[in-house]
Order: structure tokens, then sequence, then C-alpha cells
């Protein structure tokens, strides 16, 4: 009697006859569950991982979790479509070549995108600038990488660039330095100014001291002095204490007399006191002169 | 200030005004302390605030959860020694809310009258950022201002055979029990180990005050309370109550 099921016992003309449609279609199920049960599981992990570890750690276990458990369920279900484990590494490296030169920038970005999980220049989280395109890291993936600009664009870079190029992480070290050039009067006391400024820099809670900040005069230009300011902070606040301090020591200054000049050129005249002062006359010949008035005549009478 | 208040109450101290009005249907959480002000409202019935010191990494923002106590005179110990000191520290004041018998704490505010700084401990490159609070050193127990300060017993311990000289101690927040007594004074017990030239291990002592304290308003030590503190709320994670300061102490 043939029943409803019985096409699942026929063998694929592709294997050595242990093969059946069966088994194939029990290996894509058996894929798809796991694939299934990691995603749920992946899901817990990053749930109770979440107030334990940073964001970058927590997304690197959970998808070595994710991957491993889909490569080992690969792995110990080949038998079901004929492959033997042991086979495929026999064949792997001829197999290997192929693919390397079929998909050469598919694999260099694979490649690299384990590398950056291992050297880890950037975390997901991260400011970082790579290839003139500056922004948060949002996501490492295995073969891109996503960056949130600070306009709020997704840009998703291949792992590869991302490896290959300068890679600059904004807040790869805990502190940061910023500097500003404050101008001030040569009438004005450069030492007044330098002590209000650090003053105002002691009064600023992130404003770190140690490595400790620095107020000196840097140059004597034309019009004015200038002072140079070194402030270094926590990464996350520097920016805020930059555009906050810089308007204070405006403020302050201003408030104490000292103020930020403005472009000026000194002129002397220089007079010969025992010189006459002549009448001016402008050199005239006679024939332009005629000419002018003929022309004047012309322009009003005519 | 420090204890238990039920709503609706209202407290002013050194400049710092806390009040829980009811407002109908909710409470009203109202806060002042100079300019800055933080209003709240409550949605729950029968709940008690619990004013208290708490570790002094909160504001103006957590960013780090050590503290770096700089001495303002350096202290030289003998190899092999053991000596106690005693340091001031910062105190922030925690506002919590609780059902009945501490349960479901949950923070509301946090505000401090001492001075704020951070600093960094370390290299640039790999440091670790600090709240920064310099210190007097007393070999006993000082009596600070205890809305700005509280008193830490720190007991040093040099394991090595050499002469340490300390001027700063490093401090996780993750270990910090802090204790208040009846009149609000706020304290702490830490002990630091120098390991060799340039390392040392702090830790927090969790036993409860003796009554060594002689100088101290704390001497009642009967009447001292646990406060409940920001870090201990938070998961841990696996974050070590022990400092390394591998930078030199």
């Amino acid at each position: 009697m043939i029943t409803d099921f019985d096409f699942l016992d026929i063998r694929l003309p592709i294997s050595n006859g242990n093969v059946t449609l069966g088994s194939v279609l029990k290996f894509i199920l058996i894929l798809s569950f796991s694939i299934l049960i990691a995603k749920v599981l992946s899901l817990y992990l990053r749930r109770s991982l979440k107030d334990r570890v940073s964001k970058d750690v927590c997304e690197t276990i959970v998808k070595i979790f994710y991957y491993g458990t889909i490569t080992i369920v690969f792995l110990s279900n080949l038998s079901l479509i004929g492959i033997s484990p042991s086979a495929l590494l026999v064949a792997g490296g001829v197999t290997g070549i192929i693919l390397g030169f079929a998909s050469q920038n598919i694999v260099g970005n694979l490649i690299s995108g384990f590398f950056l999980m291992v050297e880890r220049p950037i975390k997901i989280g991260d400011q970082v600038e790579i290839s003139g395109i500056s922004g948060f890291v949002t996501d490492i993936r295995i073969i891109s990488t996503i960056i949130r600009t600070y306009d709020g664009l997704l840009v998703r870079l291949p792992n590869q660039q991302v490896f290959t190029t300068n890679i600059t992480n904004i807040v790869g070290h805990p502190v940061r330095r910023f500097e500003y050039t404050i101008r001030i009067r040569y009438s004005d006391d450069a030492d007044a100014a330098i002590f209000l400024i650090k003053d105002l820099i002691d009064k600023e809670p992130f404003a770190l001291l140690n490595p400790s900040p620095s107020v000196f005069v840097s140059d004597l230009g034309d019009s004015w002095v200038n002072l140079t300011v070194r402030i270094w902070a926590p990464v996350s606040e520097w920016f805020g204490i930059k555009t906050r301090v810089l308007w204070n020591i405006k403020k302050t200054l201003e408030e104490n007399g000292i103020e930020i000049p403005l472009p000026q050129r000194i002129v002397r005249i220089q007079s010969d006191p025992k010189k006459v002062p002549e009448e001016l006359t402008l050199p005239v010949s006679p024939e332009k002169e005629i000419e002018s008035v003929i022309n004047y005549e012309e322009r009003v009478f005519a | 200030m420090y204890g238990y208040y039920k709503p609706p109450f209202s407290i002013e101290q050194e400049g710092i005004s806390i009040s829980v009005e009811n407002n109908g249907e909710h409470w009203i959480y109202r806060r002042a302390l100079g300019t800055d002000k933080v209003e709240k409202i409550i949605l729950a019935d029968g709940k008690r605030l619990i004013i208290n010191p708490v570790e002094p990494l909160n504001t103006p923002k957590e960013i780090t959860p050590y503290l770096l106590i700089e001495f303002e005179k350096t202290l030289l110990l003998a190899g092999g020694a053991k000596r106690r000191i005693f340091l001031t520290f910062p105190i922030e004041i925690g506002v919590f809310i609780s059902d009945r018998g501490d349960r479901n704490i949950q923070l509301l505010d946090v505000m401090t009258l001492a001075r704020q700084k951070f600093t960094l401990y370390g290299e640039v490159s790999n440091g670790i950022l600090c709240k920064h609070w310099k210190s007097k050193v007393y070999s006993i127990s000082p009596s600070p201002d205890s809305l700005q300060e509280g008193v830490m017993e720190l007991t040093l311990r040099n394991t090595s055979s050499d002469w340490a000289s300390i001027s700063m101690a490093v401090f996780s927040a993750y270990g910090m029990k802090l204790y208040y007594g009846s009149d609000g004074d706020a304290f702490m017990r830490a002990r630091m180990d120098i390991l060799n030239r340039n390392t040392a291990e702090t830790s927090f002592e969790l036993q409860h005050i003796s009554g060594e304290l002689k100088s101290s308003p704390l001497r009642d030590f009967k009447a001292r309370k646990e406060a409940f503190g920001v870090y201990s709320l938070q998961k841990l994670g696996f974050v070590p109550p022990k400092f390394y300061m591998g930078w030199g102490y």
C-alpha cells in the first residue's frame, strides 16, 4: 500500500543512496528550528546580560552563542544530507579555494569582521571616524559595521574597509583634551586673565585636576595677546564643557574689564615743523582747461 | 536630616529644602538646593521616604564608580607596619522611597553640598576616571559638617618590607558601606594594603564600628544605622568590590 508520505523515501540521485527527500527535509527542519531556538535564547541572553556587562561585550557574547549554536547544529546534522564532517574537512581545502575565488569580497569582509571582534579597535556605542564618516557605532556584524552619523543617517561600511582603513576612535581613551585661544588687549593684565580663567576651570567639576589644565600666554600678535587654554575632560563630557566654559570665560573676562580686542592698526602721521605749508594747486595744462570749458558749455547749454 | 519620613512632611537645613505634599490623588516631591530644583509626582500611597548619606559618586552625573581621596600631606609608612588614620570624604544625600519594612526601595533624588571635581588615576590611555576629594589626615576622628563631609577610618597595612610613601587612596563604590549616627554624622571604614612599591589594594569593612571613636559624636554606636546605597541597589554584575591600585599611591 502506498501512503501519502512515501515520497519522503525517494532516494536522491545526487547521493550515494542513503539520502532521501525525507532526510533532506529533516535537515532543513532541524536547521530552521535551531535558528529559531538560537534567536529566542539570544534574546533571553541579551536581556539577562544587559545590566551586567557593557553593550559591546553583551553583543559579542550573544553573537558567539547564536552563530556557534547554528554551526554546531549544522555540522552535527550533515550526515542527513549525505555529507560526513570528516569528508567536509578533506573537501574543505578544495571548496575553500573555489569559494575564496568566487567570493573574495564576502570572505574578506567575514575575516575582517572576525578580526574586528577579536582586536576590538572599536566597540558598539563608540564615537568613531572611519573613511571620513563620523558617528556612533551601532552594530558590528559579521560582514559589515553600522554607523549612525551625527546627523542621524545610517551608514553601512564593509568590514574589510573598516579593518584596512585608518580608524579614529574619539572615545578610545577615558579622557581627552581640548583647547581654546583667547585674545586679550595689550592694555589688559594677562596675569589677571590667567588667574580668572584658572579659577573658572577649577569651579568646573568635569575639568580634570589630573592631567592638569594649563593657561599661558602663547603669542604676542599684531593687535592682541593670545592666551592658550588647555583642559582635559572625560570623553563623555568634553563637548558640553567645551561649549560651556568658553562662554563663561568670555563673560568672566568682560565682567573684570578684560576685553577681547577688535583688529586694529596704529597709524602715526609725522609732521615737519620747519616746513611751511603751501597751498596745493593742481597742475592743469591750458589745452585741457579750454577743453573742459567747451565741454561744459556743450553739456549745459546744448 | 537623615532618617525615615512619612508623607506629608517638610524639612529645611543648610539651604536644602525637601517636602512631600498631598495633591489630591497623588503626592508631589519637591527639593530645592540653591538654583537646583527637583519636582516629582509619586503615584502611590502608604509609602515612606528615607533620607541618608550615599556613595559620593552620583552628582553632578554618575560617570565613574571610583573615589580618589588625595591626602593633604604625604604619609610614610614603615615596612610591615599597620596604622589607623582618619580622613574625610564628600557626602551626597540620597532620598529613597520604600514600602514599609524597607521593601521595594527606589532612589528618588541625590544632592550634595560638597565640592565636586573629577580626576584621572593612571595613564591617559588606560587610566581610571575618579571623583576627587582632598582630605586632611587625622589621628583621631574629626567632626566635620555632617551634611558636607563624612569620616572614613582607614587602616593602612604595609605588607612589603620597604617604606611606603602614601599620598592618595582610590576606592570602588561597589564595596562602600556607609553608616550614619543619630545626629547625622556619616561614617565609613576602609582598609588599604600596600602590596609593593607601586601597588596597593583598597576595600571596605562591612562590620559595625567598635567603640573606638572616643572623640567622635558617633561613639554612641548603638544608634548608628546602615545607610542605603545607590550602588547597592544596582545589579553588581561582575564588578569586584575591592580596588587594585596599579598606578601608585
